[in-house]
This record gives structure tokens, sequence and C-alpha cells, in this order.
């Protein structure tokens, strides 16, 4: 490390406190990053040397956005630790681990309030359960062909793609025609679908529904399924499909959502840590940290903004990461190779 | 047993000088010019006094160490240096010019299985289709000489030694299925080295040992923050005119410890409990989270 900047009254004379050229900013800035330089934590799991700041200050700024727009934050950050050198597979195990930590405190203030209908909640999180483990075995699986990596990104692109878009025409409407001057349309749920046609019914006293267990069971298994592969929380696929599917009113949506994620993705953690060894927890607690104080702020901020404003910002978001996703898979990789080493099951 | 007597008195003359060089160094002092009596001119005065049949019995030899024999890889493991030293003893005078004789130090991790993947597009996207299955493949490889290999010997000496990324032992066991031909292959072994180095878990220098004085040498070998954790298996080839006098053997452990060592152990040997503990830590963190924030917001 290079600390060959003299420092401290005297150094350089009388009125020349700071070393030579630089003012005070820069003297802190180098300070700084003499203290940074210093933070080096080597991860355990990921295997590899990192700044504890640049970890903390990544939490920090994904937590901000996830209280800013009231979302989980996994699909943030785990293709920001991609883009940051951790092996994919590792961010997506410990990613689920985050996520634990942050959608506990909120599923707790949820319940508090009864907004968690638990009979939907354990339907949802049967099906979470079982789509977790097919998940993480499936990643074992890919993690030995050498595709994981590309399923990832492929996933990111297909599923951030739909959202994005749905979510940007659906903000976009929405803030035309409030300019307008017409009020936002609000949703009526209670007409029959195809969904009632279904088998094996179930009476949901807290949703007041009846309806068969069978697509409870379904979505549950696909966000377990997603949560094992590309580490998130899967509100972005639950919130909307018990709103518009299974017609869940909206004030148990959010707290049974969130039910149903700690528990997959706690139980995504633990399977991913026994079967493919990929939860660095020095990295969930450095991301932990950073996240919860990044999450009050964003909180604060998000108050100041419209719904649809927030939407249509989220959505933007979201297309940036899938774009940034799509490009690493079409362009042309500056090196074609890989390595993989000690693939003998687990460690040497 | 004059001969005997001759032999351990030099023994014992380089033990002491090795241990004045160690101490040196640890004394951090940069040894530009050895001080007469600590290194060889004792030694050369006695080969020299010696019949010829005596001094052809006592073929150069190497004497080496390093520095540290053991490396803590802890949590605030960044890479280290070490230092691999040593003397050649009985070095000839006639030739003692330390231009005739050359050095090469090799640190060698343990052999892995390595799998090399190549892209290609499909349809406008790049993946993974090709991969060859390397066996025994060492996980690090530091190489570090006097002057460029190939002045050093000749490729068929460097080979049967395994000196030089080039001729680093890797045996393809599968992969053949995934339309591999034998230039593939070559290609497919280069971009291994290639990406090794680039990891700095294979590193070259081809003028990393300096001689200090007539026989005594060093080299820094580095150490970077990912190096594989097992033994290190170090090996010191003394050269002359392209021929292999000696070889010297040693090892250097590397060994988690601290922290780094417990969640290591924790999380590949008690996986479920690990990561049961991952969750309860996350929902602790959690919970405290809220809990201050509760406090800060009254």
């Amino acid at each position: 490390m290079d600390r060959q900047r003299s420092w401290g009254p005297g150094s350089d004379g009388p009125g020349d406190f700071w070393p030579s050229e630089s003012g005070p900013k820069d003297f802190l800035v180098a300070r700084l990053a003499d203290c940074a330089g210093a933070m080096n934590f080597y991860l355990p799991i990921a295997e590899m040397s990192v700044n504890v700041f640049v970890f903390l200050g990544m939490g920090a700024a994904v937590g901000f956005l996830s209280g800013l727009f009231g979302v989980g934050g996994g699909f943030l950050m785990t293709p920001l630790l991609i883009f940051s050198g951790i092996p994919a597979a590792v961010a997506v195990g410990t990613e689920a681990a985050q996520i634990v930590a942050s959608s506990v405190s909120g599923a707790i203030a949820q319940w508090r309030r009864q907004n968690v209908d638990v009979k939907m909640g354990v339907v949802l999180l049967a099906g979470g359960a079982v789509g977790s483990v097919v998940g993480v075995q499936f990643v074992k699986i890919l993690r030995e062909a050498g595709q994981f990596d590309f399923v990832v990104s492929l996933s990111y692109v297909t599923f951030l793609g739909v959202v994005g878009t749905l979510m940007l025409i659906e903000s976009v409407n929405t803030i035309r025609k409030v300019r307008q001057g017409q009020a936002a349309p609000s949703r009526r749920p209670g007409q029959h679908n195809w969904i009632h046609g279904l088998p094996l019914k179930m009476r949901f006293h807290r949703s007041k529904l009846y309806i068969s267990a069978i697509p409870p069971l379904v979505i549950g298994a696909l966000v377990g399924f997603l949560a094992a592969i590309m580490g998130v929380g899967g509100g972005f696929i639950m919130v909307p499909a018990m709103i518009y599917l299974l017609r869940v009113p909206t004030n148990v949506v959010v707290g049974t959502s969130l039910f149903q994620i700690v528990f997959v993705t706690g139980i995504t953690t633990v399977l991913h840590a026994a079967q493919n060894y990929t939860v660095d927890v020095v990295l969930a607690l450095l991301l932990m940290i950073g996240g919860v104080i990044g999450a009050q702020f964003g909180a604060v901020a998000g108050e100041r903004l419209r719904g649809e404003q927030l939407r249509f910002l989220l959505a933007a978001l979201v297309l940036l990461v899938c774009l940034r996703m799509a490009w690493g898979l079409i362009a042309e990789p500056a090196e074609l190779y890989s390595i993989t080493s000690g693939v003998t099951g687990g460690h040497g | 047993m004059a001969d005997i007597a001759v032999y351990t008195s030099q023994r014992l003359l380089f033990g002491l000088s090795l241990l004045a060089f160690a101490v040196s160094l640890a004394a951090g002092r940069a040894i530009a010019d050895p001080k007469p009596g600590i290194a060889s001119p004792p030694v050369q005065t006695e080969s020299a006094t010696l019949d010829p049949a005596v001094a052809a019995a006592n073929a150069e030899e190497i004497e080496a160490d390093v520095s540290t024999r053991s490396v803590a890889i802890t949590s605030s493991f960044t890479g280290i240096e070490i230092i691999v030293f040593g003397a050649i003893a009985n070095a000839q005078p006639e030739i003692a010019d330390a231009g005739d004789y050359d050095i090469v130090v090799i640190l060698e991790g343990a052999s892995e299985r390595h799998i090399t993947r190549k892209k290609n597009r499909i349809a406008g996207i790049w993946v993974n289709t090709q991969a060859i299955t390397f066996d025994d493949v060492p996980s690090y490889y530091a190489i570090y000489s006097t002057k460029p290999l190939d002045e050093i010997a000749d490729p068929f000496t460097l080979r049967q030694n395994d000196i030089g990324f080039e001729r680093i032992r890797m045996r393809p066991v599968k992969g053949w299925e995934t339309g591999i031909t034998a230039g593939g292959l070559a290609d497919f072994r280069e971009a291994l080295v290639r990406l090794k180095r680039d990891e700095r878990r294979y590193i070259q220098d081809e003028y990393g040992v300096n001689f200090v004085g007539r026989s005594l040498f060093r080299a820094t070998v580095d150490l970077p923050a990912n190096v594989p954790v097992g033994p290190l298996k170090a090996r010191v080839h003394l050269f002359r005119q392209g021929v292999l006098l000696d070889t010297f053997n040693t090892v250097v452990k590397l060994e988690r410890q601290g922290l780094e060592r417990v969640l290591y152990v924790f999380a590949f040997d008690y996986p479920l409990l690990y990561g049961l503990f991952a969750v309860l830590m996350a929902v602790c963190a959690g919970l405290l989270a809220s809990a201050i924030v509760a406090r800060v917001r009254r």
C-alpha cells in the first residue's frame, strides 16, 4: 500500500498543513481510501478478498431502492453481486439469506396487523417448499454442467423483461390518465374466471375466497423455484398473481406474500448451504447491515413520490437491469474460455 | 575418513552461513554484498585444496529454505510474499562465476480437477458448448528463474522435471464428445494457463531469482489472496550449462486460522447447521434492525 503522503502539523512547514497541491478534500479522500484499503476481508465461500465498504455500500444502495419502491431488492442485488465478480451460485445462495433478513420484520409487522391469511400462506408455502427443493437441485445440476451462469442470465432477462414492460405500460397509462384529470381506475375483484372451475376447493376465510388449492400451490412452487435459481424473494410474481389470478383482497396480499417469502427464502438458504455450499455468511452479513440502513432512508424518500411515479421509476430500473443482463448474453465476450476447479463434489 | 570430515565440516559451514543469511533476512536488511566469512569463500578455499577425485565426489548441491514455512490464512489475509533462499554447495572455483549456475524455483499447489469451458454463439447468444476436464492440474504454480527457461536447459530436460507453464501436467479425461480436435485441445490447455495467470494463481518471473554474491541466491515468491489453501511443494533446481545438477525439495504449509478456519469448517463439514445458522442470523438481524428503527422513530 502506498503510504508515502506525509501529513500532520509541520510536515511541510507552516501554512502548508495539507500535502502540497491538494486541498483538504483530496486529503480526506486519500485518508478514507487508506482506511478502506485496510478493511479487506476474505470471504470464505466466495473465495475472494473483498473490501468491506464496497459491499456495505452496495447493500445500502439496494436497501435504499427497496425501501423507496417497497420491494425486496433481490432482483437488483443478485445481478449486482454477479457483476462485481461474486460467483453466480454464491450470489444466489447468499442473497436468499439476505432476503430473509430484509423481509422478516415486515412480515412480523403485517402479522401483528392481522394482514396475513395464514391458511393461504401455508398453501403457498407448501408449493414454495417443493419449488425450492427442485430449484436447488436444478442449480446443482446446472453448475455441474457449467450452464448455471447462462440460465441465471436468461431467467433474469425473461422475467425482468416481462415484468418491467408490463409495469412500465401500466404506470405510463396511469400517469397519463392522472394528467388528463381522470381518477385512476380501481380494479374490481370478484368476477369468476377459469380458476374457479378447478377441483380441490378450499375455503380461505381471511381472504373471503372459496377456490381450488391448485392455483396457490402452483404459484407458490413457481415462486419457490425462482427464489432458488435467481436469488429473489419472488414478490414481483407473487403479488400480481395473488391480485389478478387468485383475487385475494389487497389488504392481505402484501402480508401473506411476505409470510411466504420469509419461509421460502429461509428454506432455500438452508438447502443452498447444505447442497451447494454457496451461502457466504460474511457477505450476507455485510449486505444485511448495509441494506437495513439504506432501506430506512429509502422509505422516507418514497413517501414524497406518487405511486405511479414510483412504479414508473421501478419499471425503468427493472428494464435497465434486464438490458444489462441481455447485453452480457449477446455481446461477444472478451474471453471465450472459463475454468472451474476442484469440482469433485463439495470440497477437496 | 578424511573426506567425510571435510564433507561434514563443509556442511557445518554451510549451515552456519545459511543461518547468518536467514538472520540477516529476518533483520530486514538487504544483502547487497555478502560479507567475507559469511558465505562461500571458506568453502572455496577448502575445495581448492582438495585433490580432483574428492572434488568430483563433492558435486554441487543446493542448500535452501523458505522464509516462512507455515502461512496462516486468516480473514484479513490479502496475500503475502515469502522468500526462497539458499546457496550452492561445492561451487567449483574455476567456474564459480555466478553466471554459470542457473536456479529455478517452483512452488506448486495440490493437484486438482479443472474444467475448461468454451463459449460459442448459438442463435445470437453466447453459451458454453465445449468443455474439457483435466485431471491433476496444479492449483497454484509459481516459477522463478535466473533467466528465461529455454536458455537454461533443453525442452526435454525441462519436461522431465515439469518446469514451465507449457510443461505443466494436465491429463484430459473427459470432453471429447463435445467435438474437440487435437488442435483444439492445445487451445484449451493454453486457455487454462492464461486464465490461471489472470487469477494470479500461475505466476512466472524469468528473472525472479537473484544471486547475492557468488553462490547465495534468493527469490521473492508472491502468494496472492486467492492462493489455494493446502501444502505447497517447493522445489529448487540447480542447472549448469543445461545440466540439472541438483534438486532441493521442501514444503510450505498454508493453513486457515482464526475466524476464517471456523467458518470454512462450519460451512463444509456441517453444511446443514451452517445453513440454519445463516437463517437464524438473518432473522436476528432483521428483528434487531426493526427494533432499533422503532426506538429511533419514537
